[in-house]
């Protein structure tokens, strides 16, 4: 109990990093898997296959390979192009997780547009409107509220997956997990049981409101 | 709303040629060509470092069967704790169905990773104090066998890297098992009740083959997540695909040689799971048509 109250504070700032690591992550994620849905939805080859090979590769290797590529690898390579100052564990751990989730991102946006009936793609067309026009005004305002409980889903998964950074020392909860295991590791289970209730703080509330406006959206369809 | 400014001769045109060919379409065939210089210039790529491939493509295929063998075992034995956990959350015990919750609950809370470091530094300090020690029961059983120079010093780990492993995704696969098993209709377990079966052949012979099918594509799915996430174990010092990578990569002083070791590695990993993903989206076709 004395080490959970001595350990508490470092704990709280992790959990701050975690979701300043995630919240930002997230939105990027956002705003590249839209754009890759949108390319890999064109009709232009050009734009389909980078985006479908990105997506493809992204969700065939593993998140903590592609941590330390980025990290270590492309890391190693930036000092040659004086960039050593992107070279750390906030810039690789961003990159990381949103360009991971960014392909999976855009799967749930593939589907979202797909559940909009195609007839009122074609009935938009009829009344001339251009395709942007359909995209933005028509698909999407549809498509939004049934994006958003795999979003969330997702953004819990990403909390969870912010974990890895603590492997390059991104000071989130975990890496204080490993900082006060190297000190206590003979009494390592109250850590233990403070960073799974940490996370379960973090994650259950949003997944019983994820659950709550599923339930409320599924009544409404 | 732009059609009243159209003339209706202009609606005509647009109804009788909704998709206009549009010059971008050109690009298409530049792309290709570009594509095929990309491909070429990856080939380009490992060529250049064709020493440092060679080098290390055996280890880093042995440290792949590695990755595979330790997917295999804890895939097996999360099937085996996602079966007790499904039973668990359908049981008509209240006792049995709120641990199977917790357990579903807590595993999916929280990361994999810090699971895995309750498991290898938390668990094992605790069941070592009490006596229990996979490395040493590993070695003796297989000294009956004189085979022990096959244990290798991290068992410990690899021990509970699998057993942690496997109960995370067990919590997934109680989940993919529980919403196959309770969406067969109900009136097919009344139907075979009141043919005279029991209640142990309902489940057997009328409710599981169905589930079966229903839960093959979100279990191939998972497998292959599995296979990603087993390249967590290198936290804690195993020796597979992951770790083999980076212990070629650390130790090179040219940044280019380092990051094309990360590179190559992640294609041996791409090499397992991209084949595997295709099967999946297979299954899933098949799954969704009729019998």
């Amino acid at each position: 109990m004395d080490l959970i109250k001595v350990a508490l504070p470092a704990f709280l700032t992790g959990a701050e990093n975690t979701i300043i690591y995630c919240v930002s992550s997230f939105a990027l994620a956002l705003l590249f898997g839209l754009i890759l849905a949108l390319m890999n939805s064109s009709r232009f080859v050009w734009l389909k296959t980078p985006a479908r090979i990105f997506i493809e590769a992204i969700r065939s290797t593993p998140i903590i390979t592609q941590l330390f590529l980025l990290y270590y690898g492309v890391g190693a390579v930036l000092v040659n192009f004086n960039l050593a100052y992107l070279d750390n564990a906030w810039a690789a751990g961003i990159a990381t997780l949103s360009l991971n989730y960014a392909a999976y991102e855009a799967e749930v946006y593939r589907a979202g547009f797909l559940s909009v009936e195609h007839g009122q793609t074609e009935a938009a067309h009829s009344l001339g409107l251009t395709q942007g026009q359909t995209f933005f005004r028509i698909v999407l305002p549809q498509a939004i509220p049934l994006m958003i409980p795999p979003f969330v889903n997702d953004f819990i998964y990403m909390l969870k997956d912010s974990a890895i950074v603590s492997v390059i020392s991104g000071t989130e909860i975990t890496s204080q997990l490993n900082f006060w295991l190297s000190r206590h590791y003979s009494n390592s289970l109250p850590l233990f049981a403070l960073t799974i209730v940490l996370y379960l703080i973090l994650s259950v509330p949003i997944s019983y409101f994820a659950r709550r406006y599923e339930s409320r959206l599924r009544a409404a369809l | 709303m732009s059609d009243v400014y159209r003339q209706p001769y202009q609606q005509a045109v647009i109804t009788a040629e909704p998709r206009p060919h549009n010059w971008l379409v050109i690009l298409d065939y530049i792309f290709y060509i570009a594509l095929a210089l990309a491909a070429v210039g990856f080939l380009y790529y490992i060529y250049i470092f064709r020493d440092y491939a060679l080098l290390y493509a055996p280890f880093l295929l042995q440290a792949a069967g590695t990755t595979i063998m330790i997917s295999l075992v804890s895939m097996v034995l999360a099937t085996i704790f996602g079966f007790i956990g499904a039973l668990g959350r359908l049981s008509r015990f209240t006792l049995l169905r709120s641990i199977a919750t917790v357990y579903v609950e807590v595993v999916r809370g929280t990361p994999i990773l810090v699971q895995l470091l309750l498991w290898g530094f938390g668990v094992a300090t605790l069941l070592s104090n009490a006596g229990f020690d996979p490395y040493s029961i590993a070695f003796q059983v297989l000294t009956v066998f004189q085979e022990n120079s096959l244990v290798s010093p991290q068992f410990t780990f690899l021990f509970y890297g699998m057993i942690g492993l496997s109960f995370n995704y067990g919590a997934y696969l109680t989940e993919v098992f529980r919403t196959g098993i309770e969406s067969i209709n109900k009136g097919q377990t009344e139907a075979a009740l009141s043919l005279g079966l029991d209640s142990s052949q309902t489940m057997r012979r009328i409710v599981l083959p169905q589930a079966l099918r229903i839960t093959i594509p979100p279990f191939t799915n998972y497998f292959i997540t599995l296979i990603q996430d087993s390249a967590l174990l290198s936290v804690l010092g195993v020796i597979e695909l992951e770790q083999t990578i980076g212990s070629f990569a650390y130790p090179q002083t040219n940044s280019n040689v380092k990051l094309f070791v990360f590179v190559f590695g992640a294609l041996f990993y791409f090499l397992i799971c991209y084949p595997l993903s295709l099967v999946a989206r297979y299954l899933e076709a098949r799954m969704a048509r009729a019998y």
